[in-house]
């Protein structure tokens, strides 16, 4: 696994914008995909403390050496790469869930369906004209993109 | 379950889950939508067609509705909110009532595939539900016996995944205390209708739900037209705020090295954070320190020596100068437009009352919080009735005789955690007593001697006067006076008293909760000298409850609607969610339904007349408010009479008429409420 992820999605320290925990961002990234709400479509995690009430999002760090492109059986047709963005073509995926069981972070962050066949990464919203869906629409702008590439803890 | 929902907003079944029998049957969702639209009106048409009289909230018979509303899961703004209906405990006497939640449950039953449930008969070992998408199964849950809250919460996530969203109960709806709670996540409750002790009685603990399925809204652009124009202005960002004291208007408190505040949100895919989260806060269980939610009343539990304060702008608004309540608690309201003609009158606080019911200690009040949350107890009547009649009670000498095994002592901790624990678990013979609630408890005790006995502590900020108040500060079905002219929130001058309390008279319950009283300042001018005989008051209170009823059905939240000057929102909201084309004239009718349904209820079931409701709210309005105002018989019943005649309702036994039932398409309830072709 690489020490180097490339920009992704980070969530604002509680001083700077503390997570309502309202659940918008995952909606808000299913819908910019055109598909419906759906915890098994969301590109993001949010996990929250019940009891702590601080809530962390968990996103995509866009690995450099993208071990869920590698395990990908269909590599280059079900997952591609634009630049550093490893992302699933719905059309050409055909569920197996490698790219899940690759992704080196826990909770993965690829979203398997396992039932269903279905994973969902995120892909930055790369085809999206204002950039990244989830960071325009949190309501407390807690979200943002990292633009540089950063070393991973 | 099916890979695609079956129609855009709902989801297509709802789950009848029988406890006896641990048997589980599909209703299709069509059979009451689009007509009921959702959520409390859905609730209202299952209650009415499926029960009968003579059921008391703890027999297996009574049923516990909760349903989403079409908006639910959709990502639109406030649609989060569900709805639990039933026979509740806590109402006096017994009827049947609505209590609200927010948290993520209603979203992940819908993602699960189900658009609400009913639960039923009782459960021959201690149970929990765990619905899996379309698989609802019934488990053991000896090993959560007993269990607080977040415990409760904590171990279903262990079982079940830290996904799974759940309603749980704690210690006091195990022992079928009055006042006990459903939480969920957030510190969301389902409170004022005693709803935790159904669980209760139904060997119920918990409901788990985990589901991974779909869930469409129809116009996705509205959608995001909604998330940006609701509770608008919006999307900034949401610090953690040091602050250096707690507390307003005569309760406030410096706190030694300031304490944290952030702001939640109460439901699935809400766009603001209304919810005030206290972060390092004393724990009453332990050493630890806890984080908890605060909303509204909270805030006396930390020091209550003079009532909440007053301003226009709360219940009566301007195009120019009209905000939303969720804005209040992140400290968001917009700058007022100090241009607008009537900007001083709306804007001039009135003071609350001088009440001394106990001093600000800031340890004090979050370990009455915590505990509270951790047993599962609606804060409301624990702040506003419970511990305010023993401050009032001690210190007009009522106590004496009454020996609670510990001396009465308000202002301390030791006390504040013996009686809170003594009612949750309902311990010895006043545990007993005061786990049946207030108003039941001071029955048992005597109401005369330990109710209607008047406190000589109050002193109006409004006149300068004495104006004395019973010790028991209940006013009808049950319930604590809430923005009523006295007691809690008593500030509220008699144009608003009179529709809040008439709001409360047509109920079973505390209606400000979701009906909190709103009406433009225009028509205010106009009816403010003679209230009651104002039919643009009426008019206002009209308003009021059938948008309270339409929030609980899209479902959208108190906090964001009505907007007085956005009224079509609500009918918006629902036909982004489904598709289904709504006038704001269509939805209106909906929400008489709904409320025809309720009032059809209460007549079959609990017997209600006019008599029966005007003589349970007439007297809790002969105590003076902070004006030393009152409202005298033959006003009251002028207004009633108002009120029956717009609503369609006969005016001396208060029963709707058939052509009312007709009117809205429910002459089926007619027929069956008056068979003998019987005017009523
Ligand atoms: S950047 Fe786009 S794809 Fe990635 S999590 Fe945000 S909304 Fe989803
Ligand atoms: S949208 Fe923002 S506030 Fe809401 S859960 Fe996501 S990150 Fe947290």
């Amino acid at each position: 696994m690489s020490d180097k992820s490339n920009p992704h999605i980070v969530q604002s320290p509680p001083e700077e914008s503390f997570c309502a925990g309202c659940d918008s961002c995952e909606i808000i990234c299913a819908l910019a995909h055109g598909e419906a709400v759906s915890p098994a479509r969301r590109r993001l995690f949010v996990r929250r403390d019940i009891r702590t009430m601080y809530h962390t999002v968990f996103t995509c760090r866009h690995c450099d050496d993208h071990p869920c492109y590698n395990a990908c059986p269909k590599k280059g047709a079900a997952m591609r790469l634009d630049g550093c963005i490893a992302y699933i073509d719905d059309a050409e995926c055909v569920g197996c869930g490698a790219c899940a069981r690759a992704c080196p972070y826990d909770p993965p962050r690829v979203n398997y369906d396992r039932e269903r066949k279905l994973a969902r990464k995120c892909d930055l919203c790369r085809t999206r004209e204002g950039g990244p869906a989830c960071v325009e629409w949190c309501p407390v702008r807690c979200l943002s993109l990292l633009e540089i590439a950063s070393e991973v803890e | 379950m099916s890979e695609t929902t079956n129609s855009y907003g709902y989801v297509g079944k709802i789950a009848r889950i029988n406890l006896t029998t641990r048997t589980v049957t599909e209703i299709p969702t069509s059979r009451y939508v689009p007509e009921n639209i959702g959520g409390r009106g859905v609730c209202n048409r299952i209650f009415w067609d499926e029960m009968r009289p003579g059921i008391a909230a703890f027999d297996p018979e009574n049923m516990i509705i909760y349903m989403t509303g079409p908006t639910t899961a959709t990502g639109i703004p406030t649609g989060g909110r569900g709805v639990f209906t039933g026979i509740s405990p806590n109402s006096y006497p017994e009827q049947y009532a609505w209590s609200g939640i927010g948290g993520s449950v209603g979203a992940e039953l819908k993602f699960a595939g189900w658009d609400g449930f009913i639960v039923e008969g009782r459960a021959d070992a201690f149970t929990y539900i765990y619905i899996n998408n379309g698989e609802i199964t019934f488990r053991d849950a000896e090993p959560l016996r007993g269990l607080l809250v977040h415990d409760t919460q904590r171990a279903i996530a262990e079982l079940h995944g830290g996904e799974v969203q759940s309603f749980v109960i704690g210690p006091a709806g195990e022992n079928l205390m009055r006042n006990a709670t459903i939480t969920t996540s957030n510190d969301n409750v389902a409170a004022k209708s005693g709803f935790g002790a159904v669980f209760g009685a139904k060997n119920l603990k918990a409901i788990a739900v985990r589901g991974t399925g779909d869930v469409s809204a129809a116009d996705i652009p509205k959608l995001f037209e909604l998330r940006r124009r609701m509770g608008s202005p919006s999307m900034r960002k949401n610090p953690l705020v040091r602050e250096l004291t707690h507390g307003m208007d005569g309760n406030e408190i410096p706190v030694e090295g300031g304490w944290l505040r952030g702001q939640v949100s109460c439901s699935h895919g809400c766009n603001q954070h209304c919810n005030r989260l206290m972060l390092d806060m004393k724990s009453a269980f332990g050493d630890g320190r806890v984080n908890q939610v605060e909303k509204c009343v909270g805030i006396f539990a930390y020091g209550f020596q003079e009532d909440c304060s007053w301003t226009p702008i709360q219940n009566y608004e301007t195009e120019r100068n009209h905000f939303l309540a969720c804005k209040m608690l992140s400290r968001e309201e917009p700058e007022p437009d100090t241009d607008d003609p009537h900007f001083d009158a709306l804007f001039t606080k009135v003071r609350g009352d001088i009440l001394n019911f106990w001093k600000p200690d800031f340890d004090k009040g979050s370990v009455m919080m915590d505990m509270c949350n951790e047993y599962g107890i609606d804060k409301w009547d624990v702040i506003v009735w419970f511990f305010t009649w023993l401050s009032m009670a001690k210190s007009e000498g009522l106590l004496d005789n009454l020996d609670f095994g510990m001396e009465v002592d308000v202002e301390s901790e030791e006390f504040v955690r013996y009686f809170i624990e003594m009612i949750a678990y309902r311990r010895g013979e006043y545990g007993r007593i005061f786990g049946e609630g207030m108003a039941r408890a001071i029955r048992i005790l005597g109401k005369e001697q330990y109710g209607d006995a008047l406190y000589h502590g109050r002193v109006s900020q409004v006149t300068g006067e004495r104006l004395d108040l019973p010790v028991s500060l209940e006013t009808a079905w049950g319930h604590s006076y809430h923005w009523q002219g006295r007691g809690f929130e008593g500030t509220i001058n008699k144009p608003g008293w009179v529709a809040t309390s008439l709001e409360l008279m047509n109920s079973t319950r505390d209606a400000q909760t979701v009906a909190h009283h709103h009406d433009k300042y225009e028509n205010y001018l106009q009816f403010k000298d003679d209230p009651c005989r104002s039919p643009l008051l009426v008019d206002g209170v009209i308003l009021s409850e059938n948008k309270a009823e339409i929030k609980d059905s899209v479902t959208c939240c108190d906090w964001q609607s009505p907007d007085l000057y956005w009224d079509s929102l609500e009918a918006e909201m629902f036909a982004a969610a489904t598709g289904i084309p709504m006038t704001t004239e269509e939805l209106n009718r909906a929400a008489e339904r709904s409320r025809l349904l309720f009032r059809a209820i209460l007549i079959r079931d609990f017997g209600r007349t006019r008599d029966m409701e005007v003589a349970a709210i007439f007297p809790t309005m002969r105590y003076p408010d902070a004006s030393g105002e009152t409202v005298e018989w033959d006003e009251w019943n002028d207004l009633v009479d108002i009120y029956y005649t717009k609503r369609g309702y006969d005016l001396t036994t208060g029963f709707p008429t058939r052509e009312t039932f007709e009117r809205v398409g429910l002459p089926d309830v007619a027929e069956r409420l008056y068979p003998a072709e019987v005017e009523p």
